[in-house]
């Protein structure tokens, strides 16, 4: 069966002045291309679910050679890589890494605990993640007061962007976390706890945890829109009951044969060792793809599919507002944009399969 | 009126230098066989931009399945009238 013929030109959606000026911003960052770093197998605490400590990569031998990073990075920007992200386990336990990084490859995010603070020449995104209250942290993730900590190494830091997780179990408790971040002037974003390969705790969301997610999201959404950055795009792409590789089809290479273009040429998962492999290749390694509703995931998976939004103005502007988001979540000083769609949209599908 | 594969390929030559904004190159001297990836350095989401732009000129739809195929103008010259031809 033949897909239906758009209504729209492309020249029509985009000569809608505030559709065009928001795709002219966008647009200047199609340069970036990411690839992801575990920048050692430690970390200073250990949560329940942690991706990190799932699967192989936990065993990797750590590199700690300054020099062995630089040559790394530099091979990495000599074949098109122009953003990176550092994780795993807890990048903040070796600055002088990042340091390299950061010296070679100058756009980037971390994502990080809080914990430690990361010095200020490293001029990246920090992503510092908050899996609920102070209460729930210490029983998920088995340390005391992190929120106040990571409020302490992070105030007024512009580099600062915390990253909530919802669980089942902690949905009501983002409304007291965001006022306390919206109050101390900190941005955040939302994050959907993603069940690791054979992973059946309690954190797996449900068909109505994802609702009132949902709920939640749209709430603080409307009451925070000047540190909560995300869209109501976002939040359908990223609380409906198909994950992100069923709605989008994954363009990581985990999910991806094609090596051609795009993240399934580019992108490489390196572990600590400093190895990569393309069968485990994704933003999230050791994610279950059927339940993978990861922020970082769907900041490369829902942007890549620009061609099937682009059928009329309402659905393309929602497809803006997703890139704005993603565009304000990862490059530091990019100015998240007003909300172009308000309203939720189902999202479009792709090529019709057999 | 049916283009023939010259004037389709003058055309996207023409499509992909105003949308990459290419200098010191024409429509005419523009190499069809060029790789777009490895040697113009195109990415997908540049790709996807053409695609919307071919949409709009020749009125067909291209899968995004069909991306990492299209790497240079004469292959996707043969592809648009390929699919001109298997609407007729």
């Amino acid at each position: 069966m033949t897909a239906p013929q758009p209504e729209y030109k492309f020249a029509e959606i985009i000569a809608d002045p505030l559709i065009r000026e928001r795709w002219e911003k966008v647009r200047q960052y199609f340069f970036l291309r990411e690839s992801t770093y575990d920048m050692t197998n430690r970390c200073n605490i250990r949560c329940e679910g942690c991706y990190y400590f799932s699967g192989e990569k936990q065993f990797a031998r750590e590199n700690r050679s300054q020099a062995d990073w630089r040559t790394l990075l530099e091979g990495e920007k000599q074949r098109g890589i122009t953003f990176v992200v550092l994780a795993g386990a807890e990048p903040s336990l070796v600055p002088e890494l990042c340091a390299v990084c950061h010296q070679v490859i100058p756009l980037g995010a971390i994502a990080t605990n809080g914990i430690r603070p990361i010095p200020r020449e490293i001029d990246y995104r920090i992503h510092i993640s908050v899996w609920g209250n102070d209460r729930s942290s210490e029983r998920i993730r088995k340390a005391p007061d992190m929120l106040v900590r990571q409020l302490v190494n992070y105030r007024e830091d512009p580099r600062a962007l915390f990253v909530y997780t919802f669980t089942p179990d902690n949905i009501g408790e983002a409304r007291e976390v965001s006022r306390i971040l919206a109050d101390n002037g900190q941005q955040l974003t939302f994050n959907m706890f993603s069940a690791p390969v054979g992973y059946s705790g309690p954190l797996r969301h449900s068909r109505e945890s994802l609702l009132r997610t949902r709920e939640m999201m749209s709430e603080l959404l409307e009451e925070y829109p000047q540190n909560v950055l995300f869209s109501p795009y976002n939040i359908v792409a990223h609380t409906a009951e198909q994950s992100l590789h069923q709605l989008f089809s994954c363009s990581y290479p985990r999910q991806n044969p094609s090596a051609a273009i795009g993240l399934g040429k580019s992108f490489r998962q390196y572990r600590t060792d400093l190895q990569w492999d393309r069968q485990a290749a994704c933003c999230v390694p050791d994610t279950d793809c059927s339940d993978c509703r990861h922020y970082a995931a769907g900041s490369a998976v829902v942007t890549a599919r620009m061609y099937r939004h682009a059928t009329d103005p309402v659905t393309f502007s929602a497809w803006l507002d997703y890139m704005d988001t993603y565009l304000a979540v990862w490059v530091t000083g990019y100015p998240k944009g007003a909300t172009l769609c308000p309203t939720y949209i189902n999202p479009p599908a792709g090529k019709e399969r057999p | 009126m049916p283009q023939t594969i010259d004037q389709t390929i003058i055309r996207i030559a023409e499509i992909i230098i105003n949308e990459l904004k290419l200098e010191d190159v024409t429509p005419e001297t523009f190499d069809p066989d060029l790789d777009l990836i490895d040697e113009v350095g195109i990415d997908s989401m540049d790709l996807a931009t053409i695609a919307l732009v071919l949409r709009d000129e020749f009125g067909i739809r291209i899968d995004e399945d069909d991306y990492p195929t299209l790497t240079s103008v004469r292959i996707i010259s043969h592809y648009i009238n390929d699919k001109l031809n298997s609407d007729e």
